[in-house]
């Protein structure tokens, strides 16, 4: 199992203050990883951190053996990797299929099959696509965001929060979409505040505080955990 | 006994000097509006002009060609020069202020604008084009020298008094909390209606000053007309003033105010020795230069001459 | 009256909107995309219309001929003017790239007094038969022009923002410059074509206006107040709404001096502007958003 992308002893943060401290993580192609720690806890800089959003002081991030640290997201995104912001992830005053054309403006070809497979993972898109994103529901929305991280064909697509304001409904169409995605051969690695839903489906997982490694394993495993699921997943 | 190059010498020093220390008001008042409130005024000249025409009107003789008449006391002419110019800021301030500073500036171009417009049009107000050239000076001597150093004295002494009330005012609770919203938008938005009511409050006092120095322009060369409209003597020159002697800093927007105006004004001692068809050319010339000189400012000296210092910030 | 109504008024209202929408349109891309009001556009315009004249000079044509090469170098100083001074203060607060703007707008404007003086000058033109339309619309075939070019010149517009990969990415850069980024979308790119339309776009409507008019050089700055209403009025980030904008403030602005009651003219012309401005501050207080939505900051 060759690793997808490494990230070791990342450090930095926002201007003077460092909101991480030394945060490690690694995931290969197959899998499903979570990060989950407690508000504040950095799980979303570390993301960002590793996209090339926030600056990095100190620590590698490797991306399928090639050092990728600080580099910027125009260039990630031509090397395989894809990010969902959590908020604010659609173009909302353009066409569901515009959006995906959007994910799609790096690559100068294929961009008609890539689109064909984003409707075979997300057919719900299909029959909105000539719809103005800003006026489809939230769980939509985030299909749409996911949709358009796809374009690219990306190797690792990172989700920040894609749970964020949606009913158990509309999150469990979202989290099988993950897995089918994650199924059609794409490492996902998500930032999640809902561990538990989070957890039961990924193969690995970290929990973060104070913007450092807490805990890491197998997602049952840190599930099953009761000093995690007491401290940090609020029971 | 002075010789008469000296004497000229003297008289020009001076004259520098007393628009100099005008253009020191303005640009204090834009001080208070941009470095303390981070309000953007674009018209400067709109308030100038208001400010010089209004003191006009109150102060000048009785006379066919415009309204007047009034005959009033010279600082009464300031008080209702400032008056009017504070009103006319209240207006458009609470149109605008609550948005983005963009539309803050559109609102006060269209001011100016109009007023460009207004002051040339109607004729029994301002006299229209041919402007007001009874405008009554303070302090006229038989020696012009004495005239020119007694006008000096009262400008000086205006700027001192500004300086001092701004100062002031910039130190006090009031003022800490304008830079607090100038620097923290977020903050700035939670306390909600009182900011528009502080913001509104800096707006109009800034241009009362700029009411005041038209209205001492005006004295100082006993003429108004509707050219103080154009965008560039006042409202760009000021910018520049303020900008290069350090936004946020009194004494930097008052050095400012000084150095470009005689920049400005020595300059023009160059290109009116040039021929008149190239003279007219030079004039643009140096026009186009204070642009790129804003320019230049803006991106290597964005600070200023005199920064604003930064003040000890209490941390939670 | 009716038919003076159409023809010395609305007419005209109609051929200034135009002028203004051109603009406008560039205002409402700039803003939408590089966040900020740019005030040396009406200044670009002036410059569109001298460059049009030196055309003229040099070759001798008829300025139709003349106005895409106008176009295209104003087109060009944009982008170079973008790239000495506004790119250089990216990373600053917008409202001083704004201030920056005004320097622009005099260095153009006394850069072309410098080189072509002030005196007032027009393209060569000769006496226009009006055409005659319905036997009782009259409209002079430089009218027809302007209206029929500008209409080609927007929906050339909306079909490259609708159809093309760049045109969809200036518009996605306009909707969410954050999202761009991540997505990977080259704002660079993004920036240079905003420039090259809105450059181009000033050109024509500056050519437009000194067509109709004369050719001065504060012909440009007494449009920035119009076209920034006109901008507003059609919500910003908006260029359909921009020219909504135009038509609508271009044709207030005439109909304000039509003696709608008696014989007195309803303002008097020398105010014209001022019903801009009136546009302007009304739809700040009531509606900033705009007619189609746009932006507010």
């Amino acid at each position: 199992m060759s690793l997808l992308l490494e990230a070791r002893e990342l450090v930095g943060g926002y201007g003077g203050t460092d909101i991480l401290n030394g945060v490690s993580l690694s995931l290969s192609r197959e899998e499903i990883v979570v990060i989950v720690g407690p508000n504040g806890a950095g799980k979303s800089t570390a993301m960002k951190a590793l996209f090339g959003l926030v600056t990095v002081r100190s620590g590698t991030v490797w991306l399928d053996g090639l050092d990728v640290t600080n580099a910027a997201p125009e260039t990630l995104v031509k090397r395989g990797m894809a990010y969902v912001p959590q908020e604010a992830n659609v173009f909302t005053t353009m066409t569901v299929e515009e959006n995906l054309d959007m994910g799609a403006y790096t690559r100068r070809s294929g961009i008609q099959a890539a689109k064909d497979r984003v409707y075979t993972l997300l057919p719900a898109l299909k029959a909105k696509r000539r719809q103005p994103a800003g006026e489809l529901s939230g769980g939509q929305r985030q299909m749409v965001a996911i949709g358009r991280a796809l374009m690219v064909d990306p190797k690792l697509l990172m989700l920040d929060e894609p749970s964020a304001g949606l009913s158990p409904k509309v999150l469990d169409e979202i989290l099988d979409a993950i897995l089918a995605i994650n199924r059609s051969g794409v490492g996902v690695l998500m930032v999640e505040q809902n561990a538990k839903a989070a957890l039961s489906m990924a193969h690995r997982g970290y929990v973060l505080q104070g913007g450092k490694n807490r805990f890491e394993g197998p997602g049952p495993a840190l599930l099953a955990n009761r000093e995690i699921a007491e401290l940090f997943l609020g029971g | 006994m002075i010789s008469d190059a000296n004497l000229g010498l003297i008289m020009y020093a001076i004259a520098l000097m007393n628009i100099g220390a005008i253009y020191a008001i303005l640009s204090l008042g834009l001080n208070l509006q941009w470095g303390v409130a981070g309000l953007f005024n674009a018209g400067i000249a709109g308030f100038f002009a208001v400010g010089a025409y209004t003191s006009a009107i109150l102060t000048a003789p009785d006379s066919p060609d415009f309204l007047g008449g009034f005959e009033l006391p010279i600082p009464l002419g300031w008080v209702g020069a400032m008056i009017v110019s504070g009103a006319l800021a209240l207006v458009i301030g609470a149109a605008t202020i609550r948005l983005r500073s963009d539309y803050l500036a559109i609102g006060t171009i269209g001011i100016a604008e109009i007023l460009r417009l207004f002051l040339k049009n109607e004729e029994w107000l301002t006299n229209g084009v041919r402007g007001i050239t009874t405008v009554p000076r303070p302090f006229q001597f038989d020696q012009p020298l004495l005239s020119e150093l007694s006008f000096l004295g009262m400008t000086l002494t205006l700027l001192l008094i500004a300086y001092v009330a701004i100062e002031r005012s910039v130190n006090s609770p009031w003022g800490r909390m304008m830079r607090a919203i100038r620097d923290n938008e977020v903050a700035a938005a939670a306390m909600g209606k009182h900011v528009e009511r502080r913001r509104l409050e800096a707006f109009v006092l800034g241009s009362m000053l700029m009411g005041l120095g038209g209205a001492l322009m005006s004295q100082y060369f006993r003429f108004i007309g509707p050219e103080a409209t154009e965008p560039f003597q006042i409202t760009f020159l000021v910018w520049v003033m303020l900008i290069a002697g350090g936004a946020g800093n009194n004494r930097g927007a008052i050095l400012g105010a000084f150095l470009i105006w005689a920049i400005w004004s020595m300059t023009e001692l160059v290109t009116r020795q040039l021929p008149p068809d190239w003279a007219v050319r030079a004039g643009y010339l140096r026009i186009f230069l204070v642009g790129l000189l804003l320019q230049v400012v803006l991106q290597r000296f964005a600070r200023g001459l005199l920064p604003e210092r930064i003040r000890q910030r209490i941390r939670p | 009256m009716l038919i003076d109504f159409i023809n010395n008024y609305l007419m005209n209202g109609i051929v200034l909107g135009c002028i203004y929408a051109l603009g406008a349109i560039g205002i409402t891309l700039l803003f939408g995309i590089l966040r900020f009001s740019h005030f040396a556009h009406g200044d670009m315009m002036t410059l569109g219309a001298y460059l049009g004249l030196a055309g003229v000079w040099i070759t001798g044509q008829p300025v139709w001929i003349v106005l895409p090469i106008a176009m295209a170098a104003t087109a060009g100083v944009a982008v170079g003017i973008d790239r000495a001074f506004y790119h250089p203060l990216r990373n600053a607060p917008t409202i001083v790239a704004v201030i920056a703007s005004f320097g622009v707008a005099l260095m153009i404007r006394s850069a072309i007094q410098v080189i072509f003086g002030v005196e007032i000058r027009s393209y060569a033109r000769g006496f226009e038969r009006p055409i005659l339309l319905f036997d009782a619309v009259r409209i002079l075939p430089r009218h027809v022009w302007i209206i029929g070019l500008t209409v080609v010149l927007v929906v050339g517009l909306q079909l490259f923002l609708k159809m093309t990969r760049l045109g969809k990415a200036m518009r996605a850069v306009s909707d969410n410059p954050s999202l761009a980024r991540v997505t990977g979308i080259n704002t660079r790119a993004v920036v240079i074509a905003t420039w090259l339309i809105g450059g181009a776009l000033a050109a024509a409507g500056g050519v437009f206006l000194g067509l109709d008019t004369q050719l001065d050089t504060n012909l440009g700055w007494n449009l920035v107040l119009p076209m920034f209403a006109a901008a507003v009025l059609g919500g910003i980030g908006q260029p359909v709404g921009a020219v909504l904008g135009g038509l609508v403030v271009g044709i207030a602005e005439e109909l304000a001096t039509y003696p709608f009651f008696g014989g007195q003219a309803l303002l008097s012309p020398a105010y014209k502007s001022a019903v801009a401005f009136a546009i302007l501050i009304l739809m700040l207080i009531i509606r900033p958003t705009g007619i189609l939505k746009g932006r507010v900051f």
